[in-house]
């Protein structure tokens, strides 16, 4: 086979791998093409060639990195998630919620963290289930990489005795081995954490005008430390709740359930006053005509001023 | 693990379709769902991806009606091949019955297909399960793109390097065109099922 040949051929393999979404393969034959011009002298057009095939092992380049960046942590669709839980959904006579246990856990092995607390928090209140449920809900927290606020949970069980002693020290030692695990440098018994978690609300539901809108700033993601405004779309009592369009991926990847959102601006048809919330809940909409976008709740802890 | 309802006559398996990332996985399945509509009991589930790639796995029930008197359904799933997706691999082969294992024919993807066989002996491991007694069939896909000039590796080559010492059924295939793919389902189900008979003897 004559060079000019061998150029082409290879060429027309980088294309064919592109085509077929082998990236790195493509990428590897542009180079092999590149370094095959660069090393022939007469080729008639050079200049041009080499740059057409620059250009190919930039976006090819640019598409692997794109792909590599990508997480398995995404949210999926409801029935995708319900397959997940059928995967590992057990049922144990004995335990009442037994198969929701393991639904729970299978969406938290699937990356599907909030739907997985949600389930898991609910789960607490079984006798038989409390324990696992907890120890899974730490996983969750520590696998999102929020071991502070693992800790406060944590903490706050122990304060409020969710949890008698053989079980608290079993949560203990498996939560030690967590942050061990996660490489994070923890103290969980005498560490008072920064965060609070499920505050109780200071306010009365019979204190609180009607919220039309609410500013806060977002406080982690893509678009952590900007300010956004929300409308209020019902509000009953605390609880305040907005919906977010489904197209507004960054926005909803900013905020979450459990975040506590210290400086939030009230904005009421008579006035506007500051305060605290905690974000009780984030879920997607599942009918009418809204169906995919989101509800955010919010529940009102404090009012400053 | 299969359910197995003796006294309703009834069996539930999952078939798990195992192999390195882009060697065709999802093609099968695609392909099953449009040619085999009279099997398919419900809808097939294909999570959203980037660029094409499997994240989480894809899903399709069907069903083969009655053998030996029992109404027989499959779960099939594919698991996503990127290396970096081993945790998603091993939930995903959870209760496994049997597996298809695609290898890309491509001479270039030679490696990603004996990483991808000893990615799932480990995974079977983890589980307690041999890679030498589940039910296993291997496919060697993309064979159509030879006429397209890319080099790809012989049968007896691909047989020698991942059949070697399995000595399981393969079949060539080609997923885009389905060629090949009802002969290697077709294997796959029933040694599950035999299998399955070995164990459970559901079929007296």
């Amino acid at each position: 086979m004559n060079l000019g040949d061998k150029i082409k051929n290879y060429f027309k393999e980088a294309e064919l791998y592109s085509e077929h979404g082998l990236l790195a393969e493509a990428l590897e034959r542009y180079r092999s093409v590149e370094g095959l011009v660069r090393s022939t002298r007469g080729i008639r057009n050079r200049d041009g060639i080499l740059k057409k095939i620059a250009k190919k092992i930039e976006t090819t380049s640019q598409k692997l990195q794109k792909l590599d960046g990508v997480q398995a942590t995404q949210k999926v669709p409801e029935d995708a998630q319900s397959l997940m839980k059928e995967m590992y959904t057990f049922d144990d006579p004995e335990a009442k919620g037994s198969s929701t246990l393991g639904g729970a856990v299978a969406l938290a092995k699937f990356g599907q963290y909030d739907e997985a607390i949600e389930e898991l928090n609910r789960l607490l209140e079984y006798d038989k289930l409390r324990l696992e449920a907890a120890k899974n809900i730490l996983w969750c927290w520590v696998q999102q990489s929020y071991s502070e606020y693992a800790v406060s949970l944590y903490q706050k069980w122990l304060k409020n005795k969710l949890f008698p002693p053989d079980e608290l020290e079993s949560i203990k030692s498996y939560f030690n081995e967590l942050m061990d695990e996660a490489g994070v440098d923890h103290e969980i018994d005498e560490v008072e954490s920064q965060q609070t978690i499920e505050p109780d609300s200071e306010v009365d539901d019979d204190e609180i005008l009607d919220i039309s809108a609410v500013k806060f700033v977002l406080p982690r993601g893509p678009r952590e430390g900007e300010k956004v405004e929300l409308e209020i779309s019902f509000q009953s009592g605390k609880y305040i709740q907005m919906m977010i369009s489904r197209k507004e991926k960054e926005l909803l990847d900013s905020i979450n359930p459990g975040d506590l959102l210290k400086d939030i601006v009230f904005y009421s048809p008579v006035a506007i006053f500051y305060g605290e919330g905690f974000v009780s809940s984030k879920s997607a909409i599942s009918a009418g005509p809204k169906k995919g976008d989101f509800s955010l709740e919010i529940k009102i802890i404090k009012i400053v001023s | 693990m299969a359910v197995i309802n003796l006294k309703n006559r009834q069996i539930e398996c999952k078939l798990v379709f195992y192999g390195p990332g882009r060697s065709g996985k999802t093609t099968n399945l695609e392909y099953i769902h449009k040619a085999f509509k009279k099997q398919v009991i419900g809808k097939m589930i294909s999570i959203d991806t980037e660029g094409d790639r499997t994240l989480f796995f894809d899903f399709l029930p069907i069903g083969l009606g009655k053998i030996k008197g029992c109404d027989v359904k499959v779960q099939l799933y594919t698991v996503p091949g990127q290396v970096k997706y081993k945790a998603t691999r091993q939930l995903v082969l959870k209760g496994v019955d049997g597996i298809v294992f695609v290898a890309d024919s491509l001479a270039v993807r030679r490696e990603k297909n004996m990483t991808s066989l000893k990615d799932l002996h480990e995974n079977l491991l983890k589980m307690g399960l041999s890679i030498r007694k589940i039910p296993l069939v291997l496919q060697y896909n993309k064979r159509d793109l030879a006429a397209k000039g890319l080099p790809i590796m012989p049968v007896k080559k691909m047989e020698h390097e991942l059949n070697r010492q399995l000595q399981v059924p393969s079949f060539s295939a080609s997923a885009l065109s389905g060629e090949g793919v009802g002969n290697t389902l077709t294997a796959a189900l029933k040694l599950t099922l035999q299998s399955l008979q070995n164990e459970f003897k559901w079929a007296q």
